[in-house]
């Protein structure tokens, strides 16, 4: 049986402290982002997470999380087939997510299921680390994206909470239900 | 700022925790002249530096936000490298795993066994009560009778009654949150003045705890007699504004780093000592020996100061004051004291053989076991504070005599004690696994399913900590590693440790009451058995097929134990050393046994009960 506790998540962790980005590098904009592949990108992000397009990305956005997590993706070598698929689908993001989720080719599969985790935690792991057999128990990222993405992860969100450390709520919220799942998520094209 | 004259300070304090800052306070108040030495180092300008740490780490342990950096060269820091080291709950590992717990280069104690010590602390301005959680439970009247109760260990030098107006005064003083009708009704135990703040609201998964449990009859010795019900949780945590500080938000992070300051830690007294121009600290020092003269009498505390985690020595030197409080935790005061040896003192400080030296001996804390379900209808963990109420009503009995207490508590942050989520659940529903016990199809989602299915198992988890009474046994001890050293060349703590008969019998019967208030909820019950090379876990007394793991409380006990004869115990109820009398040793250590609540309310009692006696009748 396997103790399964949060402390032995430290093989990972080792890596990590090492690695750790300036968060500043990751939420400038910059000129070699492609604005066309970026818009494309967070419609495809919508269709992977089940969350609207809207919502991680609003159209007054002070955060622009969606950089990060589309500068992070750049980086691997998947990159480029991935957007391939979304470029030939711009209209269709829910066929190209299809696509890219039963896609034969591990290199794309693994990518986009790196870049839903990015969106629910925060964090990156690695689509060749995803995707061993058998997999690594736990399966632990290669780092938080930022200390920014840890408190925009939406994981929390889905939980009808908020990122543990970061709560925009009032004393005595927890007493009472929290709004209906709807409030914190909507949908996709909702 | 340095101290013009050292032998002008009234009294010298070793360690800026709890302990340390509330009698910093109370002497510098009166107009004493105090000096407090900190191995660790002063708060950062903008305590963001150390929410931006936490965020970072991608294992959230108690010590993630605070200096020093737990990992250096892809590998856990070797606590030889650093000048005041710490352990931390990542090198509890097995045998050749990374974090292996009896390597010196990975764990700062050494540890000898048989069983893990759990516990971690920090070396810091605030000390380890920068990471605490903020429970503020008084002890029981029984806890500081249990030898004359029971026959059991030994008794308290005082009882109830006497800490009594000091539990009301630590409660002003920390500012604690709580129901004292409440806790009287549920433990009889008696309240002079309420708590200063209206009790913490409870979470919806007390609720669901609460309305399950009412009329539960539980089968064992000790839970066949309980009157189950939940009690709000006494808390130094804001439920009003409260010493120029905010309400509670609900951040769900009170361990390791509440983000706004709504739970009291002790840089907000030390804060008040500052004020009175009467207390100053010195940060990265260390205090080295404490240095005894012809009288018996303590003459002086070695230092060296240094530069930074990893940084050269200053400056080397004695420091001299009227009186001496150590106030380092129950493992470094030890450490200190048996570091201190010389031909007046060739055992060690205050630990004198004709009088059974005593020091580091009696190491206790609260194995905690730890069992967690899910609901049949979402109970909204991740919100509030990270526990809000528990089961009190079983920390009592005649049981006692035969096996350990504990009390309950239940935790407001769904699985992330146990398996580290939301991440674990999430990995699991996106990649296809089943680390979690939640995936069982191993199906990898993305789109709209995933939404549905993360949230209806992450709005139904919870988990319950059960904290369990530790025997005081003489062999479970503190000394000094004759290999192992720090930067400074100071030899670094030896951990001998285990559990009795006594105490494990306590992880069984936790074992029983989890099931049966699971059964009662309809939770499905996911609690995982250890690995058989996990060193904090044993074969359970009663099924030697069944292994029960613990983890640490954090709640580090006993090893400088007070008493009523200086043939027992090293120092008196005033935590005033037997051997030495211009010298003082606070905290946990001085507790003689553990008994059941978490230890800092009455730590913070003992240290102003303390700090009283010395001002009426020490420094006059």
């Amino acid at each position: 049986m396997i103790d399964f506790t949060r402390r032995k998540v430290l093989g990972v962790a080792a890596g990590t402290m090492a690695s750790a980005i300036g968060t500043a590098d990751l939420t400038q904009p910059a000129a070699a982002d492609d604005a066309a592949d970026l818009v494309l990108f967070v419609k495809l992000s919508a269709a992977l997470t089940g969350i609207d397009a809207a919502q991680l990305a609003p159209p007054i956005d002070p955060i622009q999380i969606k950089r990060a997590y589309f500068r992070q993706a750049k980086t691997d070598p998947g990159f480029e087939s991935l957007m391939q698929i979304v470029r030939a689908n711009p209209a269709d993001p829910v066929g190209a997510a299809n696509k890219i989720m039963n896609s034969s080719n591990q290199q794309i599969k693994y990518l986009g299921r790196s870049i839903i985790l990015a969106w629910y935690l925060g964090a990156w792991y690695q689509p060749m680390v995803l995707a061993q057999t058998p997999p690594p128990s736990p399966v632990t990222p290669l780092k938080v994206i930022s200390p920014t993405a840890y408190t925009q992860a939406w994981a929390w969100r889905v939980a009808q909470a908020h990122p543990m450390g970061y709560s925009e709520l009032r004393f005595g919220y927890w007493s009472d239900e929290p709004l209906p799942i709807e409030d914190f998520v909507k949908a996709r094209g909702a | 700022m340095r101290a013009e004259k050292a032998d002008a300070f009234d009294a010298l304090i070793v360690g800026s925790g709890i302990s340390g800052v509330l009698m910093a306070n109370r002497l510098g108040q009166a107009n004493k002249k105090v000096l407090i030495l900190e191995a660790g180092q002063n708060l950062p300008p903008d305590i963001n530096d150390y929410m931006n740490r936490f965020f970072m780490a991608t294992v959230k342990v108690p010590e993630s936000p605070y200096p020093p950096e737990l990992f250096s060269g892809g590998k856990l820091t070797d606590p030889a490298s650093l000048n005041a080291g710490r352990p931390t709950v990542l090198s509890l590992e097995a045998k050749g795993r990374p974090g292996d717990w009896q390597d010196p280069k990975q764990s700062y104690l050494v540890q000898d066994g048989p069983l893990a010590f759990g516990s971690s602390y920090e070396r810091v301005n605030g000390g380890t009560a920068r990471h605490w959680l903020g429970t503020s439970l008084r002890f029981l009247p029984a806890d500081f009778e249990m030898k004359s109760r029971y026959g059991r260990f030994t008794d308290w030098p005082i009882k109830y009654d006497d800490l009594e107006p000091w539990y009301c005064e630590a409660e002003k003083e920390i500012g604690v949150a709580g129901d004292a009708e409440e806790q009287n009704a549920h433990l009889g135990i008696t309240f002079s003045s309420p708590h200063p703040m209206p009790r913490i609201p409870i979470s919806r998964v007390d609720m669901a705890v609460d309305a399950a449990v009412s009329g539960l009859k539980v089968p064992g010795i000790g839970l066949d007699k309980v009157q189950w019900k939940v009690s709000s949780t006494p808390a130094a945590r804001n439920s009003q504004p409260y010493q120029d500080r905010r309400v509670c938000a609900g951040n769900t992070n009170c361990i390791p780093i509440c983000p706004i300051q709504a739970k009291y830690d002790p840089s907000v007294t030390l804060a008040e000592a500052l004020r009175t121009g009467n207390v100053q600290v010195w940060y990265r020092c260390a205090a080295a020996a404490v240095v005894v003269d012809g009288n018996g009498r303590v003459s002086g505390i070695d230092y060296i100061q240094f530069d930074g985690d990893n940084g050269p020595v200053i400056r080397r030197g004695r420091l001299t004051a009227k009186i001496y409080i150590l106030a380092g935790n129950a493992i470094e005061t030890p450490r200190l004291l048996l570091m201190s040896k010389s031909e007046r003192t060739p055992n060690g400080v205050a630990n004198r053989r004709d009088h059974n030296g005593v020091i580091g001996k009696y190491l206790m804390d609260h194995p905690l076991y730890l069992a967690w379900a899910l609901t049949p209808q979402p109970v909204w963990g991740y919100r509030g504070p990270l526990s809000t109420a528990g089961i009190e009503v079983c920390r009592d009995g005649e049981f006692r005599r035969e096996r350990a207490a504990f009390r309950i508590e239940i935790g407001n942050e769904g699985w992330n004690f146990p398996i580290g989520d939301p991440d674990t659940t999430t990995v699991d529903l996106v990649n296809g696994l089943n680390d979690s016990q939640l995936n069982k199809d191993k199906k990898a989602l993305f789109g709209p399913p995933l939404v549905k299915e993360l949230n209806d198992r992450l709005s139904r988890q919870f988990r319950l900590g059960f904290l369990i009474e530790q025997s005081p046994d003489d062999s479970n001890s503190v000394a000094l590693s004759t290999t192992a050293k720090d930067r400074l060349g100071l030899p670094r703590p030896r951990i001998s440790y285990n559990l009795s008969d006594y105490t494990k019998q306590g992880l069984p019967a936790a074992k029983i009451a989890a099931t049966a208030i699971f059964s009662a909820m309809n939770a499905d019950q996911f609690t995982l058995a250890p690995d058989p090379d996990d060193p904090s876990s044993f074969p359970s007394p009663n099924d030697p097929t069944t292994r029960l793991k613990y983890f640490g409380a954090g709640h580090i006990v006993g090893t400088h134990r007070m008493g009523a004869s200086a043939t027992d115990s090293a120092v008196n109820d005033m935590q005033q050393s037997w051997d030495h009398e211009n010298l003082f040793l606070v905290g946990s250590g001085t507790f003689p046994t553990v008994a059941t609540a978490n230890p800092t309310l009455t730590i913070a009692a003992l240290c102003l009960r303390s700090a009283d006696h010395i001002v009426r009748h020490i420094l006059t």
